[in-house]
């Protein structure tokens, strides 16, 4: 039962990313839209890391892309450091942008063949024309050494030499060369192997805690993001869900899409028997999305109440908000 | 793609190699020509009218009027492949840079450069030129004569018309299809600007493609080229390849060498660009599989 609603925006000076209302449509011919994001709000403190997790489809991808504007979003509002970012003229953006990087999810595609990894990852010092030559070069090997690469063997080697994780930390090292504040990784992990994943993510964690990163975490992978974040955001079909700390969303998810995400966690322990709650069902498109809550069609608890009226964010316990007219006890 | 680097030439096959022997040394001709040939390509062999190849020195035969074929043909080659290099660059460019804008802004834009690109294209080519040519070439009174020059003008600006949608259209495909990676959405989230991502990003990207159609392109003029010769509206008084084929077909029955000489230089030609397009495409294909 996805639903509106900001009872769950802070009031605290630590925040350093604001979005509230944000929507994005995308024309899907004639006079339709696809509404791939439905006023959507949140917030981050600097530090923290927060997790965007849902299933493919549910709009997580152009929502952080929707905060970096590629493009701008249909309507709402993303307020990083105190600066309107929506509304800001093309060089205004332009200036803030070092701020803010995103690690996309397919490490090779997000590489320029044709480009040495030694300027990869030069590109974004050069476009900011940030020192000479010398202390670029000396930047690119630091930061490849940071993110676990001999600069010496990769320098001058192309991205298609390489495996899928190493990519991926040449694009963590070229995100990282700007010093942003707020890093979005979308699914920096899906498109790997589960033993390259868990040296990723301990590489991200490594940067944070260097660089004092705020990450925005989007992953379809509830296990992935248990590992990492602070707090958690749930979304279906362009809505928020639930949004809690990761022990209080596992040990009690109080929505029942989050129920079912949580049960369908595997367990490693062949002795201990699955009790997994499966969906049923597709979700809806999102060019026709049910009304009232976007998830009754697929929910076990759904009444009439949930086709009629929209379930906003209320607050369950302390810092756990839910959008449902029934939450699971 | 070193030459004069044996090491590196083993890895191409024997027809690559033949094609590329065959290129250069037209090149060279074409280059040296001042050089390499102090007689006269318009010289008459009075003695020798109509004779085949191999006679009294003259390697490919003379004509009806006693030129000698060798002779007319590396004469011909500088025209052929100036007509050919300078449609398919300077065609190419301007298809180029037209697809690689359309394709990269999108949009309405997109939608008309597409539109006119497939108008054009369903123009036959040679139909295409020789209407060109036709509306071009003429001098506006019936008795006064084109000048040479600006025949060879017009046959030129005719090809390069051709040329640009040709390219064009490849240029706005693979602008299309790379525009859309992550590495540029990247580049746009680091603040490059568009230029920037234009320059290092998509033209890196979008050329060899354009590279592989351009050689199969020259293919396509040369044998364009031949056919306005033929049709009597090409390069005039057999100074290209074409236009000796041009001058021999009214003997053919007589002097069959005449022709066959032309024909063996502009298929070697053709079949040798075409073999490069397909290596450079096929590199290419290549390098994309393992992305």
């Amino acid at each position: 039962m996805a639903g509106s609603g900001k009872a769950h925006l802070r009031n605290s000076e630590e925040i350093i990313l604001r979005v509230e209302d944000l929507t994005m449509e995308f024309p899907a011919g004639g006079k339709k839209f696809v509404r791939a994001v439905s006023g959507i709000s949140f917030d981050i403190e600097r530090g923290e890391t927060l997790a965007i997790v849902g299933e493919s489809g549910c709009g997580k991808s152009t929502l952080g892309k929707a905060i970096l504007q590629l493009p701008k979003p249909t309507s709402g509002s993303v307020n990083f450091q105190g600066q309107e970012l929506t509304t800001l003229n093309k060089d205004a953006l332009r200036d803030i942008r070092p701020a803010m990087q995103m690690i996309f999810q397919d490490p090779v595609s997000s590489l320029d063949p044709r480009l040495s990894v030694a300027k990869i990852v030069d590109e974004p010092l050069k476009i900011w024309d940030r020192g000479d030559e010398m202390w670029r070069s000396n930047k690119v090997d630091e930061l490849l050494n940071a993110v676990g690469l001999d600069p010496a063997l990769v320098r001058d080697r192309r991205s298609y030499e390489f495996s899928g994780g190493q990519c991926q930390r040449i694009s963590i090292a070229r995100s990282l060369a700007l010093e942003p504040l707020l890093l979005i990784c979308d699914e920096p992990v899906s498109a790997l192997d589960v033993s390259v994943q868990a040296q990723i993510l301990n590489l991200l964690q490594d940067m944070k805690e260097r660089y004092g990163l705020t990450l925005i975490f989007i992953s379809h992978d509830l296990a992935v993001v248990k590992a990492v974040s602070t707090r958690i955001m749930v979304m279906y079909l362009g809505k928020v869900c639930e949004i809690s700390a990761p022990d209080e969303l596992y040990s009690r998810p109080r929505h029942h899409y989050t129920h079912a995400l949580v049960s369908s966690v595997p367990i490693p322990d062949p002795n201990v028997a699955a009790r997994r709650t499966t969906l049923e069902g597709e979700p809806p498109s999102p060019m026709d999305p049910p009304s009232g809550c976007r998830f009754r069609t697929r929910c076990p608890g759904a009444t009439d109440l949930c086709a009629q009226e929209e379930p906003q964010l209320h607050e369950v316990s302390a810092g756990h908000y839910v959008a449902c007219h029934w939450p699971r006890p | 793609m070193k030459l004069g680097n044996v090491k590196s030439l083993r890895k191409y096959s024997i027809p690559t190699l033949l094609s590329m022997g065959w290129l250069a040394i037209i090149g060279l001709i074409a280059v040296l020509y001042p050089l390499i040939s102090s007689s006269d390509p318009k010289a008459t062999y009075e003695n020798d009218i109509a004779v085949g190849p191999f006679t009294n020195g003259h390697l490919f035969g003379t004509d009806t009027n006693g030129y000698d074929i060798f002779q007319e043909l590396l004469h011909g080659t500088r025209l052929t492949l100036l007509v050919a290099v300078v449609a398919v660059g300077v065609g190419g460019a301007i298809g180029s840079l037209i697809g690689i804008f359309s394709g990269y802004v999108r949009g309405k834009i997109d939608a008309v450069v597409n539109v006119v690109f497939s108008a054009i294209l369903s123009i036959p080519n040679l139909v295409l030129a020789l209407g060109l040519v036709a509306v071009l070439a003429t001098a506006p009174d019936v008795n006064s004569t084109v000048s040479s020059w600006r025949q060879v003008f017009v046959v030129v600006l005719s090809l390069t018309i051709v040329i640009i949608p040709i390219l064009g259209r490849i240029a706005r495909g693979a602008t299309l299809s790379w525009s859309n990676r992550e590495f540029v959405t990247a580049a746009k989230s680091m603040g490059a600007k568009n230029s920037t991502i234009l320059w290092k990003h998509i033209v890196p990207n979008v050329l060899p493609a354009v590279m592989a159609i351009a050689f199969l392109a020259v293919g396509v003029v040369i044998v364009a080229e031949g056919s306005l010769s033929l049709l009597g509206v090409g390069i005039p008084d057999g100074n290209s390849w074409g236009a000796v084929l041009a001058a021999g077909r009214n003997d053919m029955e007589y002097t069959p060498h005449v022709m066959y000489f032309p024909i063996i230089c502009i298929a070697l030609t053709v079949i040798s660009c075409n073999q490069i397009g397909d290596v450079i495409r096929q590199s290419l294909d290549k390098r994309e599989a393992r992305i």
